[in-house]
Protein backbone atom coordinates (compact mmCIF):
# COMPACT_ATOMS: atom_id res chain seq x y z
CA UNK A 1 0.00 0.00 0.00
CA UNK A 2 3.06 2.28 0.79
CA UNK A 3 4.52 1.87 -2.37
CA UNK A 4 1.52 2.26 -4.36
CA UNK A 5 0.90 5.68 -2.52
CA UNK A 6 4.23 6.56 -3.37
CA UNK A 7 3.92 5.97 -6.94
CA UNK A 8 0.39 7.60 -6.71
CA UNK A 9 2.44 11.14 -5.79
CA UNK A 10 4.98 10.08 -8.11
CA UNK A 11 2.70 9.99 -10.86
CA UNK A 12 0.62 13.22 -9.90
CA UNK A 13 3.75 14.81 -10.17
CA UNK A 14 5.07 13.76 -13.36
CA UNK A 15 1.11 13.86 -14.77
CA UNK A 16 1.51 17.97 -13.19
CA UNK A 17 4.39 18.52 -16.02
CA UNK A 18 2.59 16.54 -18.80
CA UNK A 19 -0.50 18.83 -18.31
CA UNK A 20 1.85 21.83 -18.30
CA UNK A 21 3.26 20.77 -21.51
CA UNK A 22 -0.22 19.51 -22.80
CA UNK A 23 -1.59 22.76 -22.06
CA UNK A 24 1.37 24.77 -24.61
CA UNK A 25 0.16 22.70 -26.93
CA UNK A 26 -3.45 22.95 -26.46
CA UNK A 27 -3.52 26.67 -26.55
CA UNK A 28 -1.49 27.20 -29.60
CA UNK A 29 -3.49 24.77 -31.57
CA UNK A 30 -6.52 26.15 -30.34
CA UNK A 31 -5.52 30.14 -31.47
CA UNK A 32 -3.50 29.09 -34.66
CA UNK A 33 -4.80 25.27 -35.46
CA UNK A 34 -1.73 24.22 -35.98
CA UNK A 35 0.79 22.17 -33.54
CA UNK A 36 3.68 23.65 -32.32
CA UNK A 37 6.60 20.94 -32.85
CA UNK A 38 9.51 23.57 -31.82
CA UNK A 39 7.57 23.35 -28.02
CA UNK A 40 9.87 20.12 -27.63
CA UNK A 41 12.78 22.18 -28.42
CA UNK A 42 11.78 25.24 -26.25
CA UNK A 43 11.82 23.04 -23.09
CA UNK A 44 15.06 21.19 -23.72
CA UNK A 45 16.16 25.46 -24.17
CA UNK A 46 14.99 25.90 -20.47
CA UNK A 47 16.03 23.49 -18.53
CA UNK A 48 19.82 23.91 -20.05
CA UNK A 49 19.52 27.85 -19.46
CA UNK A 50 18.53 26.95 -15.53
CA UNK A 51 20.95 24.59 -15.63
CA UNK A 52 24.03 26.77 -17.12
CA UNK A 53 22.12 29.25 -14.26
CA UNK A 54 23.52 27.61 -11.37
CA UNK A 55 26.69 25.63 -12.73
CA UNK A 56 28.32 28.37 -15.17
CA UNK A 57 26.87 31.62 -13.51
CA UNK A 58 27.35 30.22 -9.54
CA UNK A 59 22.93 31.38 -9.37
CA UNK A 60 20.73 30.41 -6.64
CA UNK A 61 17.92 27.72 -7.87
CA UNK A 62 14.98 30.45 -7.92
CA UNK A 63 17.18 33.50 -9.78
CA UNK A 64 18.49 30.61 -12.47
CA UNK A 65 14.75 29.86 -13.41
CA UNK A 66 13.98 32.86 -13.50
CA UNK A 67 16.28 33.49 -15.93
CA UNK A 68 15.28 30.55 -18.06
CA UNK A 69 11.87 31.82 -18.33
CA UNK A 70 12.73 35.15 -19.92
CA UNK A 71 15.14 33.27 -22.39
CA UNK A 72 12.83 30.94 -23.56
CA UNK A 73 9.86 33.54 -23.53
CA UNK A 74 12.20 35.59 -26.14
CA UNK A 75 13.22 32.55 -28.14
CA UNK A 76 8.85 31.69 -27.88
CA UNK A 77 8.40 34.72 -29.03
CA UNK A 78 11.19 35.37 -31.19
CA UNK A 79 10.34 31.89 -33.09
CA UNK A 80 6.63 33.50 -33.49
CA UNK A 81 7.82 36.85 -35.36
CA UNK A 82 10.52 35.21 -37.71
CA UNK A 83 9.35 32.21 -38.33
CA UNK A 84 5.56 31.67 -38.52
CA UNK A 85 4.26 35.51 -38.20
CA UNK A 86 5.37 35.32 -42.38
CA UNK A 87 3.42 32.41 -42.88
CA UNK A 88 0.61 33.23 -40.93
CA UNK A 89 0.33 36.48 -42.89
CA UNK A 90 0.24 34.71 -46.26
CA UNK A 91 -2.33 32.82 -45.08
CA UNK A 92 -0.04 29.60 -45.67
CA UNK A 93 -1.27 25.81 -45.09
CA UNK A 94 -0.86 24.56 -42.08
CA UNK A 95 1.70 21.92 -43.20
CA UNK A 96 3.74 24.54 -43.94
CA UNK A 97 3.58 25.94 -40.36
CA UNK A 98 4.17 22.39 -38.89
CA UNK A 99 7.41 21.86 -41.61
CA UNK A 100 8.60 25.94 -40.30
CA UNK A 101 7.69 24.41 -36.12
CA UNK A 102 10.28 21.25 -36.77
CA UNK A 103 12.97 23.56 -38.21
CA UNK A 104 12.81 25.70 -35.33
CA UNK A 105 12.66 21.88 -33.39
CA UNK A 106 15.42 20.38 -35.12
CA UNK A 107 17.44 23.96 -35.14
CA UNK A 108 17.84 24.59 -31.41
CA UNK A 109 17.84 20.90 -30.65
CA UNK A 110 20.81 20.11 -32.19
CA UNK A 111 22.54 23.61 -31.15
CA UNK A 112 22.13 22.75 -27.68
CA UNK A 113 23.30 19.37 -28.88
CA UNK A 114 26.59 20.76 -30.58
CA UNK A 115 27.30 23.27 -27.36
CA UNK A 116 26.76 20.91 -24.39
CA UNK A 117 27.28 17.56 -26.14
CA UNK A 118 24.36 14.34 -25.76
CA UNK A 119 25.08 13.18 -22.77
CA UNK A 120 22.79 13.16 -19.66
CA UNK A 121 23.50 15.89 -16.86
CA UNK A 122 22.15 15.56 -13.83
CA UNK A 123 20.20 18.63 -12.58
CA UNK A 124 22.17 20.57 -10.08
CA UNK A 125 19.80 20.81 -7.23
CA UNK A 126 20.82 19.81 -3.44
CA UNK A 127 19.37 16.24 -2.64
CA UNK A 128 16.27 17.06 -0.86
CA UNK A 129 15.36 14.69 1.87
CA UNK A 130 11.49 12.91 1.53
CA UNK A 131 9.13 13.71 3.32
CA UNK A 132 8.06 10.60 5.65
CA UNK A 133 4.15 10.38 6.05
CA UNK A 134 2.77 7.46 8.40
CA UNK A 135 6.11 5.29 6.56
CA UNK A 136 5.39 6.81 2.50
CA UNK A 137 8.15 8.77 1.49
CA UNK A 138 7.32 11.74 -0.40
CA UNK A 139 10.27 13.56 -2.75
CA UNK A 140 10.12 17.41 -2.04
CA UNK A 141 10.89 17.55 -5.63
CA UNK A 142 7.63 16.03 -5.90
CA UNK A 143 5.89 18.06 -4.16
CA UNK A 144 7.36 20.97 -5.91
CA UNK A 145 6.87 19.89 -9.18
CA UNK A 146 3.41 19.44 -9.04
CA UNK A 147 2.23 22.31 -6.71
CA UNK A 148 4.52 24.86 -8.84
CA UNK A 149 2.69 23.26 -11.51
CA UNK A 150 -0.87 23.42 -10.48
CA UNK A 151 0.08 27.04 -9.36
CA UNK A 152 1.04 28.14 -13.10
CA UNK A 153 -1.87 26.50 -14.46
CA UNK A 154 -4.26 28.03 -12.14
CA UNK A 155 -2.57 31.66 -13.09
CA UNK A 156 -3.46 30.24 -16.57
CA UNK A 157 -7.00 30.10 -16.14
CA UNK A 158 -7.35 33.12 -13.86
CA UNK A 159 -5.81 34.64 -17.08
CA UNK A 160 -7.74 33.24 -19.77
CA UNK A 161 -10.81 33.67 -18.23
CA UNK A 162 -10.88 36.21 -15.75
CA UNK A 163 -9.24 38.91 -17.98
CA UNK A 164 -9.54 40.93 -20.58
CA UNK A 165 -7.29 39.97 -22.27
CA UNK A 166 -7.92 36.34 -21.91
CA UNK A 167 -11.15 37.24 -23.17
CA UNK A 168 -9.15 38.55 -26.34
CA UNK A 169 -7.33 35.09 -26.82
CA UNK A 170 -10.96 32.90 -26.45
CA UNK A 171 -12.51 35.23 -28.93
CA UNK A 172 -8.89 34.32 -30.87
CA UNK A 173 -9.78 30.67 -30.76
CA UNK A 174 -12.80 30.99 -31.65
CA UNK A 175 -12.82 32.73 -34.96
CA UNK A 176 -9.11 35.41 -35.38
CA UNK A 177 -10.64 37.16 -38.13
CA UNK A 178 -13.83 37.85 -36.63
CA UNK A 179 -11.64 38.82 -33.27
CA UNK A 180 -9.64 40.86 -35.25
CA UNK A 181 -12.84 42.57 -36.73
CA UNK A 182 -13.83 43.55 -33.22
CA UNK A 183 -11.04 45.04 -32.07
CA UNK A 184 -8.88 42.37 -31.07
CA UNK A 185 -5.06 43.29 -31.65
CA UNK A 186 -4.19 39.79 -33.49
CA UNK A 187 -0.16 40.56 -32.87
CA UNK A 188 -0.58 41.63 -29.32
CA UNK A 189 -2.94 38.18 -29.18
CA UNK A 190 0.44 35.85 -30.49
CA UNK A 191 2.91 37.63 -28.54
CA UNK A 192 1.01 36.38 -25.13
CA UNK A 193 0.38 33.48 -26.66
CA UNK A 194 3.61 32.44 -27.57
CA UNK A 195 5.11 34.25 -24.07
CA UNK A 196 3.01 31.79 -22.47
CA UNK A 197 4.16 28.87 -24.19
CA UNK A 198 7.93 29.63 -23.18
CA UNK A 199 7.06 30.24 -19.52
CA UNK A 200 4.90 26.81 -19.93
CA UNK A 201 8.08 24.94 -21.58
CA UNK A 202 10.34 26.87 -19.28
CA UNK A 203 9.04 25.19 -15.75
CA UNK A 204 8.17 22.01 -17.49
CA UNK A 205 11.68 21.58 -18.90
CA UNK A 206 13.17 23.02 -15.69
CA UNK A 207 11.04 20.18 -13.53
CA UNK A 208 11.23 17.53 -15.99
CA UNK A 209 15.19 18.27 -15.62
CA UNK A 210 15.28 17.76 -12.08
CA UNK A 211 13.11 14.60 -12.14
CA UNK A 212 15.28 12.90 -14.53
CA UNK A 213 17.92 14.28 -16.03
CA UNK A 214 19.08 17.34 -18.60
CA UNK A 215 19.80 16.18 -22.31
CA UNK A 216 19.10 17.88 -25.62
CA UNK A 217 17.29 15.32 -26.71
CA UNK A 218 14.72 15.64 -23.53
CA UNK A 219 11.91 17.10 -25.71
CA UNK A 220 10.60 14.09 -26.95
CA UNK A 221 9.14 13.58 -23.73
CA UNK A 222 6.63 15.91 -25.45
CA UNK A 223 5.08 12.97 -27.30
CA UNK A 224 3.50 11.89 -24.04
CA UNK A 225 2.20 15.63 -23.45
CA UNK A 226 0.16 14.83 -27.20
CA UNK A 227 -0.63 11.66 -25.97
CA UNK A 228 -2.45 12.77 -23.00
CA UNK A 229 -4.22 15.76 -24.93
CA UNK A 230 -5.55 13.20 -27.46
CA UNK A 231 -6.69 10.53 -24.80
CA UNK A 232 -8.34 13.76 -22.51
CA UNK A 233 -9.81 14.97 -25.66
CA UNK A 234 -8.65 17.40 -28.37
CA UNK A 235 -8.56 21.33 -28.25
CA UNK A 236 -9.95 21.34 -24.32
CA UNK A 237 -7.88 22.84 -21.51
CA UNK A 238 -9.23 20.80 -18.63
CA UNK A 239 -9.29 17.85 -20.72
CA UNK A 240 -5.77 17.91 -21.89
CA UNK A 241 -5.11 18.43 -17.95
CA UNK A 242 -7.10 15.20 -17.17
CA UNK A 243 -5.46 13.36 -19.54
CA UNK A 244 -2.04 14.45 -18.29
CA UNK A 245 -2.91 13.05 -15.10
CA UNK A 246 -4.44 9.54 -16.57
CA UNK A 247 -1.26 9.35 -18.36
CA UNK A 248 1.21 10.69 -15.57
CA UNK A 249 -0.48 8.27 -13.15
CA UNK A 250 -0.91 5.17 -14.95
CA UNK A 251 2.65 5.56 -16.39
CA UNK A 252 4.12 5.55 -12.83
CA UNK A 253 2.49 2.40 -11.92
CA UNK A 254 3.15 0.84 -15.27
CA UNK A 255 7.17 1.30 -14.55
CA UNK A 256 6.27 0.91 -10.49
CA UNK A 257 4.65 -2.91 -10.86
CA UNK A 258 5.67 -4.04 -14.63
CA UNK A 259 9.10 -2.57 -15.91
CA UNK A 260 10.10 0.69 -16.18
CA UNK A 261 11.86 -0.62 -19.66
CA UNK A 262 8.16 -0.30 -21.08
CA UNK A 263 6.52 2.41 -20.34
CA UNK A 264 7.08 4.77 -23.30
CA UNK A 265 5.52 1.91 -25.26
CA UNK A 266 2.54 1.55 -22.77
CA UNK A 267 1.88 5.23 -23.36
CA UNK A 268 1.81 4.56 -26.96
CA UNK A 269 -0.74 1.47 -26.55
CA UNK A 270 -2.52 3.18 -23.94
CA UNK A 271 -2.86 6.17 -26.94
CA UNK A 272 -4.25 3.51 -29.72
CA UNK A 273 -6.82 1.58 -27.69
CA UNK A 274 -8.31 4.96 -26.66
CA UNK A 275 -8.45 5.84 -30.37
CA UNK A 276 -9.92 2.53 -30.91
CA UNK A 277 -12.71 3.01 -27.81
CA UNK A 278 -13.26 6.43 -27.67
CA UNK A 279 -12.36 8.33 -30.89
CA UNK A 280 -13.07 12.11 -29.43
CA UNK A 281 -10.90 10.89 -26.54
CA UNK A 282 -12.45 10.35 -22.63
CA UNK A 283 -13.94 13.59 -22.28
CA UNK A 284 -14.51 13.38 -26.22
CA UNK A 285 -16.42 16.83 -27.19
CA UNK A 286 -17.23 17.89 -30.45
CA UNK A 287 -14.56 18.58 -32.36
CA UNK A 288 -15.59 22.41 -33.66
CA UNK A 289 -15.59 23.23 -29.64
CA UNK A 290 -12.42 24.38 -28.58
CA UNK A 291 -10.39 25.83 -25.54
CA UNK B 1 34.99 3.54 -57.32
CA UNK B 2 34.16 1.63 -53.64
CA UNK B 3 33.58 4.75 -52.72
CA UNK B 4 31.35 6.06 -55.52
CA UNK B 5 29.56 2.86 -54.97
CA UNK B 6 28.56 3.37 -51.82
CA UNK B 7 27.30 7.05 -52.46
CA UNK B 8 25.24 5.33 -55.08
CA UNK B 9 23.90 2.24 -53.26
CA UNK B 10 23.18 4.93 -50.33
CA UNK B 11 21.88 7.85 -52.14
CA UNK B 12 19.38 5.01 -53.84
CA UNK B 13 18.50 3.75 -50.58
CA UNK B 14 17.20 7.13 -49.46
CA UNK B 15 15.47 8.11 -52.99
CA UNK B 16 13.15 5.02 -52.24
CA UNK B 17 12.31 6.43 -48.33
CA UNK B 18 12.01 9.60 -49.45
CA UNK B 19 9.52 8.60 -52.28
CA UNK B 20 7.71 7.35 -49.23
CA UNK B 21 7.74 10.16 -47.71
CA UNK B 22 6.45 12.29 -50.80
CA UNK B 23 3.29 10.24 -51.39
CA UNK B 24 2.49 10.78 -47.69
CA UNK B 25 3.47 14.05 -47.23
CA UNK B 26 4.19 15.65 -50.58
CA UNK B 27 1.11 14.63 -51.89
CA UNK B 28 -1.49 13.97 -49.23
CA UNK B 29 -0.88 16.27 -47.18
CA UNK B 30 -0.29 13.93 -44.03
CA UNK B 31 2.88 15.02 -41.68
CA UNK B 32 5.10 12.14 -40.75
CA UNK B 33 8.34 12.23 -38.41
CA UNK B 34 8.14 8.51 -37.65
CA UNK B 35 9.19 6.77 -40.99
CA UNK B 36 12.42 5.33 -39.61
CA UNK B 37 10.17 2.73 -37.74
CA UNK B 38 8.75 1.72 -41.04
CA UNK B 39 11.99 1.14 -42.59
CA UNK B 40 13.43 -0.60 -39.37
CA UNK B 41 10.18 -3.06 -39.48
CA UNK B 42 11.25 -3.80 -43.03
CA UNK B 43 14.76 -4.04 -42.73
CA UNK B 44 14.21 -6.40 -40.04
CA UNK B 45 11.45 -8.38 -41.05
CA UNK B 46 13.57 -8.65 -44.98
CA UNK B 47 16.55 -9.85 -42.80
CA UNK B 48 15.17 -12.74 -40.62
CA UNK B 49 13.63 -14.11 -43.96
CA UNK B 50 16.32 -14.08 -45.89
CA UNK B 51 19.02 -15.49 -42.67
CA UNK B 52 16.80 -17.47 -41.03
CA UNK B 53 14.34 -18.94 -43.85
CA UNK B 54 16.65 -18.70 -47.08
CA UNK B 55 14.07 -16.60 -48.87
CA UNK B 56 15.38 -15.49 -52.09
CA UNK B 57 16.45 -11.78 -51.63
CA UNK B 58 14.04 -10.10 -53.94
CA UNK B 59 10.99 -11.91 -52.23
CA UNK B 60 12.37 -11.26 -48.97
CA UNK B 61 12.52 -7.35 -49.53
CA UNK B 62 9.24 -7.34 -50.43
CA UNK B 63 8.00 -9.45 -47.56
CA UNK B 64 9.68 -6.59 -45.41
CA UNK B 65 7.66 -3.91 -47.49
CA UNK B 66 4.63 -5.53 -47.11
CA UNK B 67 5.24 -6.11 -43.23
CA UNK B 68 5.74 -2.18 -42.60
CA UNK B 69 2.72 -1.58 -45.04
CA UNK B 70 0.59 -3.92 -42.85
CA UNK B 71 2.34 -2.74 -39.66
CA UNK B 72 1.02 1.06 -40.71
CA UNK B 73 -2.72 0.06 -40.28
CA UNK B 74 -1.73 0.00 -36.78
CA UNK B 75 -1.51 3.88 -36.74
CA UNK B 76 -3.27 4.30 -39.81
CA UNK B 77 -6.81 2.48 -38.59
CA UNK B 78 -7.48 4.30 -35.30
CA UNK B 79 -5.92 7.78 -36.24
CA UNK B 80 -7.91 8.08 -39.44
CA UNK B 81 -10.94 6.66 -38.35
CA UNK B 82 -11.48 9.19 -35.47
CA UNK B 83 -10.87 11.38 -38.15
CA UNK B 84 -7.51 13.01 -36.07
CA UNK B 85 -6.36 16.40 -37.57
CA UNK B 86 -3.56 15.66 -39.26
CA UNK B 87 -0.82 17.15 -36.83
CA UNK B 88 -1.96 13.90 -34.47
CA UNK B 89 -1.15 11.34 -37.21
CA UNK B 90 2.17 12.71 -37.35
CA UNK B 91 2.21 11.85 -33.03
CA UNK B 92 1.06 8.60 -33.67
CA UNK B 93 3.81 8.30 -36.36
CA UNK B 94 6.64 9.85 -34.09
CA UNK B 95 5.47 7.18 -31.16
CA UNK B 96 5.12 4.26 -33.30
CA UNK B 97 8.73 5.01 -34.22
CA UNK B 98 9.95 4.95 -30.98
CA UNK B 99 7.83 2.31 -29.75
CA UNK B 100 9.61 0.16 -32.37
CA UNK B 101 13.01 1.14 -31.67
CA UNK B 102 12.25 0.28 -28.04
CA UNK B 103 10.82 -3.13 -29.00
CA UNK B 104 14.00 -3.77 -30.66
CA UNK B 105 16.46 -2.23 -28.17
CA UNK B 106 15.31 -4.95 -26.17
CA UNK B 107 14.60 -7.64 -27.87
CA UNK B 108 17.17 -10.22 -27.86
CA UNK B 109 15.96 -13.57 -29.45
CA UNK B 110 12.59 -14.29 -30.73
CA UNK B 111 12.14 -17.68 -30.35
CA UNK B 112 15.72 -19.28 -31.77
CA UNK B 113 16.20 -16.06 -34.02
CA UNK B 114 19.09 -13.70 -32.08
CA UNK B 115 17.90 -10.18 -33.10
CA UNK B 116 20.82 -8.92 -30.47
CA UNK B 117 18.97 -6.16 -29.04
CA UNK B 118 20.44 -3.03 -29.05
CA UNK B 119 23.83 -4.53 -30.15
CA UNK B 120 22.68 -5.02 -33.36
CA UNK B 121 21.20 -8.09 -35.61
CA UNK B 122 24.75 -9.22 -37.58
CA UNK B 123 25.09 -11.53 -40.22
CA UNK B 124 22.71 -10.67 -42.58
CA UNK B 125 23.78 -11.81 -46.19
CA UNK B 126 24.95 -8.99 -48.70
CA UNK B 127 22.95 -8.56 -51.61
CA UNK B 128 22.84 -4.98 -52.10
CA UNK B 129 24.70 -4.01 -54.96
CA UNK B 130 24.83 -0.45 -57.11
CA UNK B 131 22.70 -2.64 -60.18
CA UNK B 132 20.17 -3.78 -57.44
CA UNK B 133 19.85 -0.54 -56.35
CA UNK B 134 19.49 1.23 -59.49
CA UNK B 135 16.98 -1.45 -60.74
CA UNK B 136 14.87 -0.63 -57.31
CA UNK B 137 15.24 3.15 -57.80
CA UNK B 138 13.64 2.85 -61.77
CA UNK B 139 11.25 0.48 -60.55
CA UNK B 140 9.77 2.97 -57.27
CA UNK B 141 9.70 5.42 -59.35
CA UNK B 142 8.00 4.11 -62.52
CA UNK B 143 5.56 2.71 -59.99
CA UNK B 144 5.19 5.48 -57.67
CA UNK B 145 4.38 7.87 -61.51
CA UNK B 146 1.58 5.13 -62.20
CA UNK B 147 0.27 5.58 -58.52
CA UNK B 148 0.78 9.28 -58.46
CA UNK B 149 -1.62 9.94 -62.07
CA UNK B 150 -4.12 7.28 -61.44
CA UNK B 151 -7.29 8.36 -60.21
CA UNK B 152 -6.06 7.29 -56.51
CA UNK B 153 -3.40 9.93 -56.60
CA UNK B 154 -5.63 12.36 -57.77
CA UNK B 155 -7.79 11.23 -54.56
CA UNK B 156 -4.62 11.63 -52.27
CA UNK B 157 -4.21 15.21 -54.15
CA UNK B 158 -7.45 15.59 -53.33
CA UNK B 159 -7.45 14.81 -49.76
CA UNK B 160 -4.45 17.14 -48.96
CA UNK B 161 -6.12 20.28 -50.44
CA UNK B 162 -9.18 19.96 -49.22
CA UNK B 163 -10.95 17.44 -46.83
CA UNK B 164 -14.30 18.35 -46.88
CA UNK B 165 -14.10 18.89 -50.60
CA UNK B 166 -12.63 15.74 -50.88
CA UNK B 167 -15.59 13.98 -49.31
CA UNK B 168 -17.98 15.92 -51.37
CA UNK B 169 -16.81 14.92 -54.71
CA UNK B 170 -16.99 11.63 -53.13
CA UNK B 171 -13.62 10.34 -52.31
CA UNK B 172 -13.43 8.29 -49.25
CA UNK B 173 -11.24 9.70 -46.88
CA UNK B 174 -10.48 6.74 -44.62
CA UNK B 175 -9.83 4.37 -48.06
CA UNK B 176 -7.12 6.86 -49.77
CA UNK B 177 -5.35 7.62 -46.77
CA UNK B 178 -5.03 3.83 -45.99
CA UNK B 179 -3.67 3.03 -48.91
CA UNK B 180 -1.46 6.20 -49.23
CA UNK B 181 0.10 5.02 -46.14
CA UNK B 182 0.20 1.39 -46.62
CA UNK B 183 2.49 2.67 -49.98
CA UNK B 184 4.60 4.77 -48.07
CA UNK B 185 5.03 2.49 -45.68
CA UNK B 186 6.04 -0.25 -48.02
CA UNK B 187 8.48 2.16 -49.96
CA UNK B 188 10.21 2.50 -46.07
CA UNK B 189 10.41 -0.48 -45.57
CA UNK B 190 11.97 -1.80 -48.93
CA UNK B 191 14.46 0.65 -48.43
CA UNK B 192 14.76 -0.68 -44.71
CA UNK B 193 15.56 -4.00 -46.40
CA UNK B 194 18.08 -2.48 -49.07
CA UNK B 195 19.90 -1.24 -46.18
CA UNK B 196 20.03 -4.68 -44.00
CA UNK B 197 21.40 -6.31 -47.41
CA UNK B 198 24.17 -3.69 -47.71
CA UNK B 199 24.83 -3.38 -44.24
CA UNK B 200 25.18 -6.81 -43.93
CA UNK B 201 24.43 -5.74 -40.23
CA UNK B 202 21.13 -4.08 -38.36
CA UNK B 203 21.07 -2.15 -35.26
CA UNK B 204 17.96 -0.19 -33.63
CA UNK B 205 20.57 2.96 -33.40
CA UNK B 206 20.09 3.11 -37.19
CA UNK B 207 16.77 3.84 -37.11
CA UNK B 208 16.13 7.44 -34.61
CA UNK B 209 14.27 10.60 -35.24
CA UNK B 210 16.93 11.77 -37.05
CA UNK B 211 16.44 9.28 -40.10
CA UNK B 212 13.12 10.55 -40.09
CA UNK B 213 14.12 13.97 -39.93
CA UNK B 214 16.59 13.48 -42.98
CA UNK B 215 13.43 12.12 -45.37
CA UNK B 216 11.20 14.79 -44.20
CA UNK B 217 14.07 17.17 -44.88
CA UNK B 218 14.38 15.42 -48.60
CA UNK B 219 10.67 15.76 -49.20
CA UNK B 220 10.43 19.82 -48.10
CA UNK B 221 13.04 20.71 -49.74
CA UNK B 222 12.52 18.86 -52.80
CA UNK B 223 9.00 19.69 -53.45
CA UNK B 224 4.97 19.50 -52.31
CA UNK B 225 3.09 17.16 -54.76
CA UNK B 226 6.70 16.47 -56.71
CA UNK B 227 8.05 13.30 -57.27
CA UNK B 228 11.30 14.27 -59.04
CA UNK B 229 12.08 16.99 -56.37
CA UNK B 230 12.90 14.83 -53.04
CA UNK B 231 14.52 12.28 -55.66
CA UNK B 232 17.15 15.09 -56.58
CA UNK B 233 17.28 16.21 -52.58
CA UNK B 234 17.35 13.02 -51.25
CA UNK B 235 20.80 12.17 -53.35
CA UNK B 236 22.13 15.42 -52.93
CA UNK B 237 21.22 14.99 -48.66
CA UNK B 238 23.41 11.47 -48.59
CA UNK B 239 26.04 13.13 -51.03
CA UNK B 240 26.42 16.47 -49.47
CA UNK B 241 27.65 15.13 -45.88
CA UNK B 242 30.10 12.72 -47.53
CA UNK B 243 31.33 15.36 -49.80
CA UNK B 244 31.94 17.95 -46.66
CA UNK B 245 32.92 15.93 -43.48
CA UNK B 246 32.98 18.98 -41.06
CA UNK B 247 29.51 19.45 -41.79
CA UNK B 248 28.00 16.99 -40.39
CA UNK B 249 27.80 17.87 -37.16
CA UNK B 250 26.26 21.16 -38.16
CA UNK B 251 23.77 19.23 -40.60
CA UNK B 252 20.32 18.99 -38.62
CA UNK B 253 20.99 22.54 -37.62
CA UNK B 254 21.58 23.84 -41.54
CA UNK B 255 18.45 21.87 -42.04
CA UNK B 256 16.28 23.16 -39.41
CA UNK B 257 16.86 27.00 -40.36
CA UNK B 258 16.21 26.18 -43.83
CA UNK B 259 12.99 24.25 -43.11
CA UNK B 260 11.85 27.78 -41.84
CA UNK B 261 13.58 29.71 -44.58
CA UNK B 262 12.22 27.22 -47.20
CA UNK B 263 8.44 27.37 -45.45
CA UNK B 264 8.72 31.06 -46.04
CA UNK B 265 10.48 32.24 -49.23
CA UNK B 266 9.96 29.39 -51.39
CA UNK B 267 7.67 26.69 -49.30
CA UNK B 268 6.67 24.77 -52.97
CA UNK B 269 10.42 23.58 -52.33
CA UNK B 270 12.89 22.97 -55.14
CA UNK B 271 10.74 21.68 -57.45
CA UNK B 272 7.29 21.85 -55.95
CA UNK B 273 4.27 20.72 -57.96
CA UNK B 274 6.57 19.95 -60.90
CA UNK B 275 5.48 16.18 -62.21
CA UNK B 276 7.89 14.05 -63.54
CA UNK B 277 7.45 13.84 -67.03
CA UNK B 278 9.69 13.93 -70.37
CA UNK B 279 7.77 16.82 -71.62
CA UNK B 280 10.88 19.21 -71.19
CA UNK B 281 12.99 16.75 -73.47
CA UNK B 282 10.56 17.08 -76.15
CA UNK B 283 10.32 20.79 -75.86
CA UNK B 284 13.97 21.16 -75.93
CA UNK B 285 14.22 18.45 -78.90
CA UNK B 286 11.62 20.63 -80.87
CA UNK B 287 13.38 23.94 -80.05
CA UNK B 288 16.61 22.66 -81.11
CA UNK B 289 15.76 20.68 -84.75
CA UNK B 290 12.40 21.55 -85.51
CA UNK B 291 11.70 24.85 -84.75
CA UNK B 292 9.15 25.86 -87.41
CA UNK B 293 7.02 23.13 -86.70
CA UNK B 294 7.30 23.81 -82.91
CA UNK B 295 5.32 27.22 -83.23
CA UNK B 296 1.93 26.01 -82.09
CA UNK B 297 3.15 23.50 -79.25
CA UNK B 298 5.38 25.68 -77.30
CA UNK B 299 2.43 28.08 -76.30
Amino acid sequence: MELFIQQLVSGISIGAIYSLLAVGYALVYSVYNFTNWAFDGFMAFGAFMAFTGITSLFMPFWLAALLSIVLTVILSVGTEKLAYNPLRVRKAPRLFMMISAMGVNLATVNIINLIYGGTFRKFPVDNLQPIFIKGVSIGRMDLMAGGISFGVLALLWIFLYRTKWGLGIRASSIDILTASLMGINNNAVAMIVFAITGVLSSVAGVFYGIKYAVFPMMGVVTIKAMIASIVGGLGSLPAAIVGSMILGILETLVSGYISSTYRDLFSFLFLIIILLFFPNGLMGKSSDEKL
Amino acid sequence: MGYINTIIILGGINIIAALGVAILTGYTGLFTIGHAGFMALGGYMSAIMAKEFNVPFPIAILIGGTFAGLCSFIIGYPAFRSQLRGDYFAIATLGFSESIRLLLNNTKTIGSIKLGGAFGYMAIPNHTTVLVVVIAVILSLFFMHMFVTSQYGKNCIAVSQDEVAAQMMGVNLLKTKMIALFISAFYAGVAGGLMAFYFAYLSPSFFTITKSSDLLAAVVFGGIQSLIGPVITAFILVLFPELLRSFAEWRLIIYGFLFVIVMIFRPQGLLGYVEMNFEFARVWWNKMFRRKQSGTQEG
